[in-house]
C-alpha cells in the first residue's frame, strides 16, 4: 500500500495543492512584477529604480523573516500568553523557525483550527501566506516613495512584518481572539489592505512630506507600465480571493467570478463619478484604475461570502465613497497635512474598512465556504456568514466594526513605533534634499534609462586586452 | 546660401516635408523639440490633479537652400503648417557662409 501513495500521501489532494500553489504564483506576480512596474510607472523618472528595489527587496526580506519565524508566529501554534479563552491566550504563535523536513513537506495545519487539516503540505500553505504577506508592506511603501532613506526601509519591513502582520493575521485567520468572535475577514481586506492603509498613513506622517518640487511635479513616468501592473493586479486577485477557500472547490469559483465583477463596477464607477462630478469632467485612465483597486480591495474581506449582485454593490459602494474621500477628504486636516504619495489610505485603507463592514450588510448566508473546520468556523465542513440585508441583526456588522477597530488602533500605534525606533537607529528617515533632488543616481549610482554614450566609444577600455578588442 | 529654420506643431512634419520635396528641396533635418510661445504651456490630469505642462511639444525642421529658393521655401512652409490657431510656430532664416559635403567634399551650392 505504501507504494501507491507514493508521491501523494493519502491527505493530500493534488488538485487542492497544485490550485493553492497557483493561486499563491498569481498572489506572488501582483508583487514581482506586478507593484514594481505600477510603482516605476507612477513616481517620476528619476525614482524608478529607487522604487523598484524597495518592492524587490521588501519581498526578499519578507520571505526570510518568514522561514525564520514568520509563518509560525502568525499560523503556528499559539504560544499561550494568557488564561484559555482570553485575549492573550491566541494573540501570537512561537518564534520558531520552518526548518525540518516534517515541517514542509507534512499536512498543512492552520493556527488553532486543528481538526481537519488542508489537503495539501505545510510547504504550501506557508508560501501562500507568504505572498500576502510580502504584499502588505509594498502597499504601504506606495506612501513613503521619493524621500525614505533606503536602509530604513531594510529595517522597516523584517519589524513591520514581526511586530504588526503576524499578530494582525493571527488575531483574524490564524484562530486568534477576533476571529474566535466572529470577525471575518476572507483574504485580507483588515490584516492586508486596511493595516497598509493605516501604516501607509501614519509612516508618510512621520517620514515627512516629499521636497515641494517634487509634490508640485508628481506626475506619472509611464502609463504602459501602470497598465501592465494594474492588468497583473487584477488578474493575480484570482489567486488572492480564489485560494482562500484552500480547497478547490465551488466556494473558490465563485469568490473569483464576484472578484472580477466587484472590480469591473468599480472601474466604470470611478470612470462616471470621474466625467460628471470632476473638476475637468474628463474621463481619465488612472481614475478608472483607482476605481479598479477600490473594487479589488473592497471585495476582498467578503469575496466569498456575497452573492453575485452583493459583489457588484461592494465595488458600486467602495469606488463612489472613495471617490469622495479623494476628491475631498484630502483636502481637510489631517489628510491634508500628510503626503501619503500613492493615496494608499484612500484606495486600501478606506476601501479595506469599507469592504470589511459591507460584509456586516451583505453577506449571503446561502453563500458557503465548504471544507473548513475549527474552532474559528464554529465546527466541521461547512460555514457561511450572514449580514444585515439578510439576517436583520447587526451582529456581524458589530463584530466587523470591533476588529476594524483593533485593526486601525494596532497598527497605527505600531507603526509608529517601529518608524520612531528606526529613525533614533539610523538618526533620520529621510535623505538628504541633495540627494531627492537628484534620486537614483544619486542613491544607486543607477537610472532606468541609462544611454551613457551616442555613438561607439573610441578609446579602447585599459581592462581589455588587446587580443579581445 | 541660406538656412530656414522652422518650428512647427508636430503634425504638419509630413506636410511641410512634401511641400519642400515639391520644390526640389533634397534634404532637411527634424529635431523634436519643446517651447513656448503665445500658445503658452497645456494642462494634464494625473489621478485628479492637474499638472502644468509649460512647454509644448514641436518640430524643429533645418532646411539650407540657396538664396533664389528662400521666398518659396517660406511660402510653402507657410502653407504647409498653416492651422489658423495659435501655436502654428515660426520660421527664420539665416545666412551661411559655406557648405561642405562630407562624402566628396565638394563645397558651396553643389554641397546642398
Amino acid at each position: 500500500m505504501l507504494a501507491a501513495n507514493i508521491p501523494y500521501p493519502s491527505w493530500l489532494n493534488p488538485a487542492d495543492n497544485t490550485w493553492q500553489l497557483v493561486a499563491a504564483t498569481l498572489v506572488g506576480l501582483m508583487s514581482l512584477p506586478g507593484i514594481a512596474v505600477l510603482y516605476g510607472g507612477l513616481v517620476r523618472k528619476k525614482w524608478i529604480v529607487n522604487t523598484m528595489l524597495m518592492t524587490f527587496t521588501g519581498f526578499s526580506l519578507t520571505l526570510i523573516v518568514w522561514m525564520l519565524w514568520g509563518y509560525n508566529l502568525a499560523f503556528g501554534p499559539a504560544a499561550h500568553l494568557g488564561p484559555t479563552g482570553s485575549f492573550w491566550a491566541n494573540f501570537i504563535g512561537h518564534f520558531t523557525p520552518l526548518s525540518t523536513a516534517g515541517a514542509e513537506q507534512g499536512q498543512a495545519v492552520s493556527g488553532a483550527n486543528t481538526l481537519i487539516p488542508f489537503h495539501f503540505p505545510t510547504a504550501t500553505l506557508a508560501y501562500f501566506q507568504f505572498v500576502f504577506a510580502a504584499i502588505t508592506p509594498l502597499l504601504f511603501l506606495g506612501a513613503l516613495v521619493g524621500r525614505l532613506k533606503f536602509k530604513a526601509w531594510l529595517l522597516i519591513v523584517p519589524l513591520w512584518i514581526t511586530l504588526i502582520y503576524a499578530v494582525n493575521a493571527k488575531l483574524l485567520w490564524g484562530g486568534g481572539f477576533f476571529a474566535l468572535k466572529g470577525a471575518v475577514d476572507y483574504s485580507g481586506g483588515y490584516v492586508i489592505h486596511l493595516s497598509a492603509g493605516v501604516a501607509a498613513f501614519v509612516g508618510a506622517a512621520i517620514v515627512g512630506p516629499r521636497r515641494w518640487q517634487d509634490r508640485e511635479n508628481a506626475f506619472p513616468s509611464n502609463l504602459m507600465m501602470v497598465a501592465i501592473g494594474m492588468g497583473i493586479l487584477w488578474l493575480g486577485w484570482n489567486g488572492f480571493n480564489g485560494g482562500d477557500p484552500f480547497y478547490a472547490g465551488a466556494d473558490a469559483a465563485a469568490a473569483v467570478l464576484n472578484t472580477n465583477v466587484a472590480t469591473a463596477v468599480g472601474v466604470v464607477a470611478w470612470l462616471v463619478m470621474d466625467m460628471l462630478f470632476s473638476d475637468q469632467k474628463k474621463p481619465t485612465f488612472l481614475g478608472a484604475l483607482n476605481g479598479m483597486l477600490c473594487g479589488l480591495v473592497a471585495i476582498t474581506p467578503s469575496a466569498g461570502w456575497v452573492n453575485g449582485v452583493g459583489a457588484m454593490l461592494v465595488g458600486l459602494i467602495a469606488a463612489s465613497v472613495v471617490w469622495v474621500a479623494w476628491n475631498y477628504l484630502s483636502k481637510v486636516r489631517p489628510f491634508s497635512k500628510v503626503d501619503d504619495a500613492m493615496g494608499v489610505v484612500y484606495t486600501h485603507g478606506i476601501a479595506g474598512l469599507l469592504g470589511g463592514l459591507l460584509v456586516g450588510f451583505l453577506a449571503d448566508p446561502a453563500m458557503t465556504e465548504y471544507g473548513v473546520a475549527g474552532s474559528h468556523f464554529k465546527g466541521v465542513g461547512q460555514f457561511s456568514v450572514g449580514g444585515w440585508f439578510y439576517t436583520h441583526s447587526f451582529h456581524q456588522l458589530w463584530e466587523q466594526f470591533l476588529a476594524a477597530l483593533w485593526i486601525i488602533g494596532y497598527t497605527a500605534i505600531g507603526t509608529a513605533a517601529i518608524f520612531w525606533f528606526v529613525k533614533v537607529v539610523l538618526r533620520g528617515l529621510r535623505e538628504s534634499d541633495e540627494v531627492l533632488s537628484l534620486g537614483d543616481i544619486a542613491i544607486h549610482e543607477e537610472e532606468a534609462f541609462p544611454e551613457p554614450i551616442f555613438g561607439e566609444p573610441l578609446l579602447t577600455p585599459s581592462h581589455l586586452h588587446s587580443d579581445n578588442v | 546660401m541660406k538656412l530656414v529654420t522652422a518650428v512647427v506643431k508636430p503634425f504638419k512634419l509630413d506636410e511641410v516635408k512634401v511641400a519642400l520635396t515639391r520644390l526640389g528641396i533634397s534634404g532637411m533635418t527634424v529635431t523634436q523639440a519643446r517651447g513656448f510661445g503665445r500658445q503658452g504651456g497645456h494642462i494634464e490630469i494625473y489621478r485628479g490633479r492637474e499638472y502644468e505642462f509649460d512647454f509644448v511639444d514641436k518640430i524643429r525642421i533645418d532646411v539650407a537652400c540657396t538664396d533664389e529658393q528662400v521666398e518659396a521655401v517660406l511660402d510653402a512652409i507657410v502653407a504647409a503648417a498653416h492651422t489658423g490657431s495659435v501655436g502654428d510656430g515660426k520660421a527664420w532664416v539665416t545666412s551661411i557662409e559655406k557648405v561642405v559635403r562630407v562624402r566628396t567634399n565638394e563645397r558651396g551650392p553643389e554641397a546642398l
